[in-house]
C-alpha cells in the first residue's frame, strides 16, 4: 500500500483537536432544574447536532472514523498488486495429434508437460493461454492462479486444422517482447533454436515420425454426361524407408476401388482411379497404418451424381433452349429483374446473358457478354463490330477439340486486363474468353453469345459451348479444394452448416463461416432443406512431414527486453474511502434524527 | 411574627381580615358560620315556602300571602354555616427550585394567607402537603384564627422533596375529606398536563369548588442562569437534557413555559375553577390583593 499524496498524512493532526474538543465540550454543567418539559422541545445541543462536537457515546468514534477517512482519502493511498504474469501457448494444431513412439499424441505429451510445469508453482499469478490454430488465439480471460490455468488445459481438444509457423512465431516474439510477463511456457510440434530466449520455457514434440500422407484427393468426370468419374490422390511418404502404400476410395461402407503404389524416402507420387461410380462422397484411406492417422483419410464430394442443374438468367430466356436439348441438363430460366440470390441454392451452375449479378455467385458461373464497369467483376469492355479469335491456350480445358478458326462469332466485345481472370482465347483487340477461381468457384466470361449457335449449325461453338458447360459443371473440379482451418463465406440461400462431427450451426450468407477445424463433410443445408457438401480436409504435406517441422528462430532482440521481476498495478482506494466516509455520514445522520425523535415532546 | 412568614405584617393580617372566601356552591358546614348552607334554618336569607303544619312556630307564618290565599304557609330561610376549606401545597422537589425564586416559601405563605382569610371568617382550614418530607401530622380542620399558629409550624416542618404525582396524590386526600368545600391547591403544575388536569378534574367531580393556584419563580420562567452547553437534571423524574442554550433557546423556553401555564388557565376556566399564576419576584402583597376575585375571594 502507498500514498500518491502522503503530505496530506499530516492531516491527522487534526484528530488531537477532535478530541480536545470533545473533552472540551462533552462535559456540559450540570444543572438541577424544576422541570426539563420545557427544554425537550429545543432539540439537541451542538453537540448532538450533525457535523457538530463529537459525542460521549459511539457516535464520537464515527466521527473519528470519517476523519481519519477524510485524511487518508486527501493523501489518495492505492494498494500495489505485485502480480506475476505467465503465458501459456498450447499448439493444438494437427500436427500434435501424431502419435509418439510410446502410443501417446503429442498433444497428449504437450498437456501432460504444461500441466508438470504449472503444477510446480504455488505463487498468486496471472496467466494467459493461447493455442495456436487455426491461428494464434487466447484461450479466454486470464487465469488468476497455475491451478485454474491447469484445470482450463484440460478441456482443450487437438484440431484438424494445421498451425501457421509465422504467426506462431509472432505470437511468442510478441510474448517475449511484453516485458510484464515473467515467463512464458510453450509447448508445440515446432522446435525452438537455441539459445532459448530467458523466459521462455519451450517442451517441443518435433521427434521425427515416419509418416505417409495423402492429399490432393480430386475427382474429375472425363466427358459431359459420363456416368464415371475419375479420382486422382497424391500420396506422400514421409519415412526414411521405401514402402507400398495403398490407396482405397469407398463410398459408405462400399470399396470402390483401391490401387498401390511404391515410394521412396520422402517421394511423393499420385494415383488415379479413372472409372469411379458417382456417389456423394467419397473417402479415399491410405494403407498401411502410421502414426499420424489424420492425413491418411481424405475426403471428396461430386455433384455430378445427379442431373445438372442451371440457372439461366437472360432478358432473352430463349437463348436457353438449345441447353434443354443436353442430356442430364436442367434448365431454370429467370429474367434479371426477378433473380434473386436465393435462386442459386438449387442450381450447379448459373449463367448470366448481358449481365452479371450484384454480388458473387455462389456456383460456378458463366457470364455471357458482361457489361462494363460492374463493381463484381469491374470487366473493361471494348465493343467490336466484328470479332476474329487469334489466339487461344491449346492446353486450356476449354479449348480442347475446338476448331477456333472456324468458331465465327459475329458481334460481341473484347475484354480488358481483368484482376483474376486470365485469357483463354483472345482477339486483336483483347480476350474473348476470360477463367479464372474466385471464392472457391469458377468463373468464365465470353465476349460473345454462345447460345445462338448451338446445334450443328455451328459444331465449334457447340464443342466450345460444352466444354464451357463441362468446366463449370464441375468436370475436373478439384473436390478437395477447402482445407482445415480455412474460412468460408457461407453461400447465398444456407442457413445451417452440419459439421463432421454433427454440430449444426445457423449461419448467415455472406459471413465468415470459420468453423472448419475437423476434417471431414459439411452439409450446408439451405432454407428450403437443399443440402450442399463440401470435403474438408487437412491437405498440407507440410504438417504431415513430420521428421522436417520448421524450427522457431527468435530474434536477439526478442529475447533482450527484461522483464520487471514483479508487475507493480496500482489500485486507487480514494473510491472506497469516500464512499465509507459517506455511509458513516449518513449513519451518523440518521442515528441523530432518530434520537431527536425520541426526545420530542409529550405534551398535547 | 408567631412563626408566619415574613410577608406577614401586621397590615397586611389586617387586610386579610377584611376579605372572605366566596364560593360558587353552598357548602354544608360543622357548625354556625358566614356561609349559606344547603341546609335550612335561621338566617335571614329566604329560602322556600311549605305549608303550616301543626306544631310550627307561628312567627314565620307569612300573613301577607294567607291574606291573599287564605291559607297558612311558613316561611324557610337558609342556614348559615361555616366552610371547610382544604389547602394542599405541592413540596415536590420542583417547588425548591431556583433556590433563589423562592418558590415553596411563597407557596406557603399564600396558603397560610388564605388559610388566615378562612379562619378570620369563621371557616374550618384544614392544610396538607403534598409529597416533601419532614412535615410533622397534620393539624387537620382548625377553626379560630389564632389556629394559624399551628398552621404555620406544619408548613414550616415540610421540605420540598420527590416526586409528585398530582393526580395519584389529590385521589388520596379526597378519600379522608368528609365534606365538600373550598379547595385551595397550590403547585408549580410542572408536571404532566394529564396528571394535573385528572387531579383538578377529581376535586370538581367531588363537587369541590376549587381555585388552581400556580407559582413559578421568575428566573424559572426566563431560564435566566443557564447559558451555554448544560446538562439539565429534571429534579424529580432525575431526566436528563442536554441542550445549548443561548439568547433565542431561553426565549424558546420562556414561551413554551407560557404555553404550559396557558393550558393549565385554559382547563380550569372550561371546568370553572379558579386559576391565578404568581410569578415570585414580584410583590406578594400586590398579588394576593390584587388577584382577589381570581382567588376566589370577596372583600
Amino acid at each position: 500500500m502507498g500514498f500518491a499524496y502522503p503530505g496530506a498524512l499530516a492531516l491527522f493532526a487534526l484528530t488531537p483537536l477532535l478530541v480536545i474538543a470533545y473533552l472540551t465540550r462533552e462535559r456540559p454543567r450540570r444543572v438541577r432544574i424544576s422541570s426539563v418539559m420545557a427544554y425537550r422541545v429545543m432539540g439537541a445541543t451542538r453537540s448532538r447536532r450533525f457535523g457538530g462536537w463529537p459525542q460521549l457515546d459511539w457516535l464520537f468514534f464515527v466521527e473519528l472514523l470519517i476523519l481519519c477517512l477524510a485524511v487518508l482519502a486527501a493523501a489518495q493511498p492505492y494498494v500495489i498488486h505485485r502480480d506475476r504474469n505467465f503465458a501459456v501457448v498450447l499448439d493444438n494444431s494437427a500436427a500434435m495429434q501424431a502419435r509418439t513412439p510410446d502410443g501417446k499424441t503429442r498433444f497428449a505429451g504437450a498437456i501432460a508437460a504444461l500441466r508438470d510445469i504449472l503444477g510446480r508453482q504455488n505463487f498468486p499469478a496471472n496467466l494467459t493461454v493461447y493455442l495456436t490454430a487455426p491461428q494464434p488465439h487466447q484461450l479466454s480471460a486470464p487465469f488468476t492462479s497455475f491451478s485454474a490455468a491447469r484445470r482450463a488445459l484440460s478441456s482443450v481438444e487437438v484440431t484438424d486444422a494445421p498451425a501457421d509457423p509465422g504467426a506462431l512465431k509472432d505470437l511468442i516474439a510478441g510474448l517475449l517482447a511484453n516485458p510484464r510477463l515473467n515467463g512464458i511456457y510453450y509447448a508445440g510440434a515446432y522446435a525452438v533454436a537455441s539459445p532459448l530466449p530467458p523466459r521462455l520455457i519451450a517442451r517441443s514434440f518435433d521427434v521425427p515420425i515416419a509418416n505417409a500422407a495423402l492429399s490432393n484427393f480430386t475427382l474429375r468426370r472425363e466427358s459431359f454426361g459420363s456416368p464415371t468419374l475419375h479420382g486422382h490422390v497424391a500420396v506422400a511418404n514421409f519415412s526414411p524407408l521405401a514402402q507400398t502404400l495403398t490407396v482405397s476410395i469407398s463410398a459408405g461402407k462400399t470399396e470402390l476401388a483401391h490401387a498401390q503404389t511404391h515410394l521412396g524416402p520422402d517421394e511423393i507420387g499420385s494415383v488415379d482411379f479413372p472409372s469411379l461410380r458417382t456417389a456423394e462422397v467419397y473417402q479415399a484411406r491410405l494403407e498401411p497404418a502410421d502414426g499420424f492417422d489424420l492425413d491418411n483419410t481424405a475426403w471428396a464430394t461430386a455433384g455430378a451424381v445427379r442431373a445438372i442443374s442451371v440457372l439461366f438468367v437472360s432478358p432473352a430466356p430463349a437463348d436457353a433452349h438449345g441447353l434443354d436439348a443436353l442430356p442430364g441438363v436442367k434448365v431454370i430460366t429467370r429474367k434479371p429483374d426477378a433473380y434473386t440470390p436465393e435462386d442459386l441454392a438449387g442450381a450447379d451452375v448459373a449463367i448470366f446473358e448481358y449481365g452479371v449479378p450484384k454480388e458473387l455467385p455462389s456456383v460456378n458461373t458463366l457470364l455471357v457478354m458482361p457489361p462494363p464497369g460492374e463493381p463484381v467483376f469491374d470487366f473493361v469492355i471494348t465493343p467490336a463490330a466484328h470479332l476474329s479469335i487469334t489466339g487461344w491456350n491449346a492446353t486450356d480445358p476449354l479449348t480442347d477439340a475446338v476448331n477456333f478458326r472456324l468458331l465465327n462469332p459475329r458481334v460481341g466485345e473484347f475484354f480488358g486486363v481483368h484482376a483474376w481472370m486470365k485469357p483463354v482465347a483472345t482477339g486483336p483487340s483483347g480476350a474473348l474468353v476470360m477463367r479464372g477461381v474466385r471464392g472457391g468457384h469458377r468463373f468464365v466470361a465470353t465476349g460473345f453469345n454462345p447460345f445462338p449457335y448451338l446445334g450443328r449449325e455451328n459444331l465449334p461453338m457447340s464443342i466450345l459451348t460444352l466444354n464451357l458447360l463441362s468446366y463449370l459443371a464441375g468436370l475436373g473440379s478439384d473436390s478437395s479444394g477447402f482445407r482445415t482451418g480455412q474460412t468460408w463465406q457461407v453461400p447465398a440461400g444456407i442457413e445451417r452448416i452440419v459439421t463432421p462431427s454433427g454440430n449444426s450451426i445457423s449461419v448467415t450468407p455472406g459471413t465468415i463461416f470459420s468453423a472448419t477445424t475437423a476434417q471431414g463433410i459439411y452439409q450446408l443445408i439451405g432454407a428450403g432443406g437443399e443440402k450442399n457438401l463440401r470435403a474438408v480436409n487437412l491437405d498440407d504435406l507440410g504438417v504431415s512431414d513430420l521428421g522436417h517441422a520448421p524450427t522457431l528462430r527468435f530474434e536477439s532482440a526478442d529475447a533482450a527486453t527484461q522483464p520487471a521481476n514483479i508487475s507493480v498495478d496500482r489500485a486507487p482506494l480514494t473510491a472506497d474511502l469516500l464512499a465509507a466516509i459517506l455511509a458513516l455520514a449518513m449513519l451518523e445522520a440518521i442515528v441523530v434524527y432518530r434520537r431527536r425523535r425520541t426526545i420530542a415532546p409529550a405534551i398535547p | 411574627m408567631l412563626g408566619l412568614p415574613q410577608e406577614f405584617s401586621s397590615d397586611f393580617l389586617a387586610r386579610l381580615e377584611q376579605l372572605r372566601i366566596k364560593t360558587r356552591r353552598e357548602y354544608a358546614g360543622l357548625g354556625k358560620g358566614g356561609h349559606l348552607s344547603p341546609r335550612r334554618g335561621s338566617s335571614l336569607e329566604f329560602n322556600d315556602y311549605r305549608h303550616y303544619s301543626l306544631g310550627d312556630d307561628f312567627r314565620f307564618i307569612d300573613w301577607g300571602l294567607y291574606g291573599r290565599t287564605d291559607k297558612l304557609y311558613i316561611k324557610l330561610f337558609a342556614e348559615e354555616e361555616d366552610l371547610l376549606t382544604y389547602i394542599f401545597i405541592d413540596a415536590s422537589a420542583s417547588m425548591a427550585l431556583p433556590a433563589a425564586d423562592r418558590k415553596f416559601e411563597m407557596a406557603v405563605a399564600t396558603a397560610l394567607a388564605l388559610a388566615y382569610v378562612a379562619l378570620s371568617s369563621g371557616d374550618r382550614v384544614m392544610i396538607r402537603v403534598l409529597a416533601g418530607e419532614g412535615a410533622k401530622p397534620s393539624p387537620g380542620l382548625v377553626l379560630g384564627r389564632h389556629r394559624i399558629v399551628d398552621l404555620a409550624r406544619y408548613l414550616s416542618s415540610a421540605k420540598p422533596a420527590g416526586e409528585l404525582d398530582l393526580a395519584h396524590a389529590l385521589a388520596s386526600e379526597l378519600v379522608t375529606i368528609r365534606r365538600a368545600g373550598k379547595v385551595f391547591l397550590i403547585s408549580d403544575y410542572l408536571m404532566m398536563t394529564n396528571s394535573v388536569t385528572r387531579g383538578l378534574g377529581l376535586f370538581t367531580a367531588a363537587n369541590m369548588d376549587v381555585t388552581a393556584v400556580q407559582i413559578l419563580g421568575a428566573g424559572e420562567l426566563d431560564g435566566s442562569g443557564l447559558d451555554g452547553d448544560v446538562e439539565l437534571v429534571d429534579a424529580e423524574s432525575g431526566e436528563t437534557v442536554r441542550v445549548s442554550i443561548g439568547e433565542r433557546e431561553r426565549e424558546r423556553h420562556h414561551q413554551t413555559m407560557l404555553r404550559l401555564s396557558r393550558e393549565i388557565r385554559t382547563f380550569c376556566f372550561r371546568n370553572g375553577l379558579h386559576y391565578v399564576l404568581y410569578v415570585t419576584g414580584a410583590d406578594f402583597h400586590e398579588f394576593f390583593l390584587r388577584a382577589v376575585s381570581e382567588l376566589g375571594l370577596v372583600h
